[in-house]
């Protein structure tokens, strides 16, 4: 325990730095907002200063609260085997598969598309088969596809196959 | 007896055969994501949302109302037998209805769990059909600062109730009203916080808010766990669910004392039905610590009874407000509250004036959806923990498939799928570190009307902020808050003090 570094159960403060951002990106957007002549008060700037105001106290609190009391350290009970609480290498699998859906999607068309992300999620999510998966992948893309786009009409992108 | 008239003509709009196949669709699917581990009513009707607009608006409805209650059915079902709560609601259940069925009683523990969550939301719904005309009557003369005050007293009590935390619910809340003022000022028409991008003129759609954080942030938090978290097994049980006269008699007064103390938990919005679910188990405690030979410990069948019925009278009643004044108390309530907005309905008072066969045959449901769900549950409860067997990976990976296509399929736009990413990971990171997402939820669908309508107060007053208190109404409102504000933090001061479970 010695080691211990002090980020070390204090990731949290990742939350109160998200809302800071978020609050910056508003601040950023009633400084540059262009209200016509003759608004009268309050305008479109009001609601927004309130909320702003109210998330960097939330965000000054926050990270008070994180650094008096960091996560316990777990120990002990197989807890401990990970380095990080967050399995990141199968959140990765599946962020980065949802990136590929969403760039690829109309390029590739749903059915392709839709397949790549049924596989990144199951292989992140702990499944060993990746042969199998993937016919599962084509399979259950292809059921959604007939059923939605062609059975209920929904507008989803055939990509280069449409072309065939 | 005007509401029973209107009442049986909604029976007759909901016992169509469409929309009787809508309720058995909806509490079939509803039980169904309830009995998945780890999966609750929110995520099944965030998931559904985009598929409605398919739906004429009563069939959409009357299947939400299915997925609402099939989902609290099913999560009690699988707290019973796995000890693993799907949402906070059924935490309750798990203490007592968990013990009886390691002690081979499980039979005995569904049957209290299906009856007591049937009578609940029967006595809510009943409740709902006598009293929400008239609450709407009242709602009728409220003017923009009563709007406004409702809306405050849903932002503070969702947001300081729920959780460990204040500073964390209303982080989340912040988050919520922020993302919902982004795109054109509705007042001045004024472009807000777009960067000049054409897709969010008209704002960020609460259709890609709701399934990113509800559903696409669930289930990379799953993905984080899932190898990590020890693995949990259902147990195996045999033998009808079915009470004997004795258990009847000892459950009944616990059933109707959780009624109780859930009906009134629907109007008041504290974040679903976490707390009259726990306030009713802690009655019960009580009451059984005085009994010569207390149960409680050893699988007392009123301290499974009692949360059970409490959290469906809550969630009956809480449909009610919805629909009556168009407060949502709960994330799954603010979901279908989008669900209306979304078809140009606005719940509250002018509802029940211009779509009346919509109300009635949404209030009619709920007593066709219950009985569906008592007749799939009670009987077939075994049935549904057959459902595990689909291997978490595949499960998961449809999800996300069905969180891209119901996204796409509403704009047909790139930018929302980037959207739907982003605004998932902050829901993961919000998950990660316990911040409630109900509050985030109510700000961004209550967010747009607690604008205007304080705008619109002051924009009266020319500034002067007395309006706001200037009715009996808003001293009501604001008083009931102070009320609640100061329970809570009495009960979490003793909770703190006394940690006997």
């Amino acid at each position: 325990m010695t080691d211990v570094g002090f980020w070390h159960g204090r990731s949290g403060l990742a939350v109160p730095a998200l809302l800071a951002a978020f609050v910056t990106y508003l601040l950023v957007g009633v400084l540059t907002m262009e209200v016509p002549e003759g608004t009268d008060f309050p305008g479109p700037r009001f609601f927004p200063i309130i909320l702003i105001t109210a998330g960097y106290l939330l965000a000054a609190l926050l990270v008070l609260h994180y650094l008096r009391h960091p996560e316990p350290v777990e120990v002990g009970e197989g807890e401990g085997r990970w380095r990080t609480f967050t399995d990141w290498r199968a959140v990765a699998w599946c962020v980065g598969g949802f990136l590929v859906f969403a760039l690829t999607i109309e390029l590739l068309g749903w059915i392709i598309a839709a397949a790549v992300l049924f596989w990144c999620v199951a292989r992140g999510i702990g499944s060993a088969r990746p042969l199998f998966d993937a016919s599962l992948a084509l399979l259950v893309s292809s059921v959604i596809y007939l059923a939605f786009a062609q059975g209920l009409g929904l507008n989803l992108p055939a990509g280069f196959l449409g072309g065939m | 007896m005007e509401s029973l008239s209107l009442l049986m003509e909604g029976f007759a709009g909901a016992l169509t055969p469409m929309n009787l196949l809508w309720v058995v669709l909806g509490c079939l699917l509803g039980t169904a994501v309830g009995v998945m581990p780890g999966l609750g009513s929110s995520m099944a009707v965030a998931l559904l949302l985009p598929m409605t607009f398919a739906l004429e608006p009563t069939a959409a409805f009357i299947m939400f109302a299915g997925v609402y209650f099939g989902g609290l059915f099913g999560d009690s079902t699988m707290a019973i037998l796995m000890n693993t709560p799907g949402q906070a609601s059924a935490i309750a259940s798990t203490f007592e209805g968990h013990r009886m069925a390691k002690d081979g009683r499980a039979p005995q523990a569904l049957a209290t769990a299906a009856i007591g969550a049937f009578l609940g939301g029967f006595c809510a719904a009943v409740v709902v059909v006598f009293l929400a005309p008239g609450l709407a009557d009242f709602a009728a003369g409220f003017g923009a600062a009563e709007y406004f005050a409702l809306a405050l007293f849903a932002f503070v009590a969702t947001s300081s109730i729920v959780g460990d935390s204040v500073a964390k619910g209303l982080a989340a809340l912040v988050i919520g009203l922020g993302l919902a003022t982004i795109g054109m000022d509705g007042i001045s028409a004024t472009e807000r916080s777009t960067l000049g991008i054409p897709e969010l003129f008209d704002g960020i759609s609460i259709v890609t808010v709701t399934v990113a954080v509800l559903a696409l942030g669930e289930v990379f938090h799953i993905a984080s766990r899932v190898r990590r978290d020890p693995k949990t097994v259902a147990m195996k049980t045999s033998g009808r669910a079915w009470l004997s006269r004795a258990e009847f008699r000892e459950a009944g007064p616990a059933w109707a004392r959780g009624t109780a103390i859930g009906l009134p938990f629907g109007i008041i919005p504290v974040g679903g039905s976490e707390v009259p679910t726990f306030m009713a188990y802690d009655l019960e405690r009580r009451i059984d610590r005085r009994r010569p030979r207390p149960m409680f410990g050893k699988g007392a069948i009123r301290g499974l009874a009692a949360p059970e019925a409490a959290g469906n009278a809550t969630t009956g009643t809480a449909m009610g407000a919805l629909l009556a004044l168009g407060l949502p108390v709960s994330a799954t309530a603010a979901i279908m509250l989008a669900a209306f907005q979304q078809y140009g309905l606005q719940p509250g008072p002018l509802l029940f004036d211009r779509a009346p066969d919509l109300v009635w045959s949404l209030l009619a449901s709920f007593f066709v959806a219950l009985v569906v769900l008592l007749i799939i549950n009670l009987p077939f409860a075994q049935l549904w923990a057959k459902l595990l067997l689909i291997p978490a990976p595949y499960l998961y990976a449809g999800i996300t498939v069905f969180c891209g296509l119901g996204v796409y399929a509403l704009s047909a736009a790139q930018f929302d799928l980037y959207l739907l990413l982003l605004i998932g990971l902050v829901g993961f990171l919000l998950r990660r570190y316990d911040i409630p997402l109900a509050p985030l939820m109510i700000g961004m669908v209550l967010g747009p009307l607690a604008e205007s309508s304080l705008r619109e107060a002051l924009l009266s007053s020319n500034g002067d902020y007395s309006v706001l208190v200037s009715s009996w109404i808003a001293w009501l409102l604001y008083g009931i808050l102070a009320v609640v504000l100061v329970v809570t933090v009495r009960t979490k001061l003793r909770g703190r003090r006394a940690t006997d479970v």
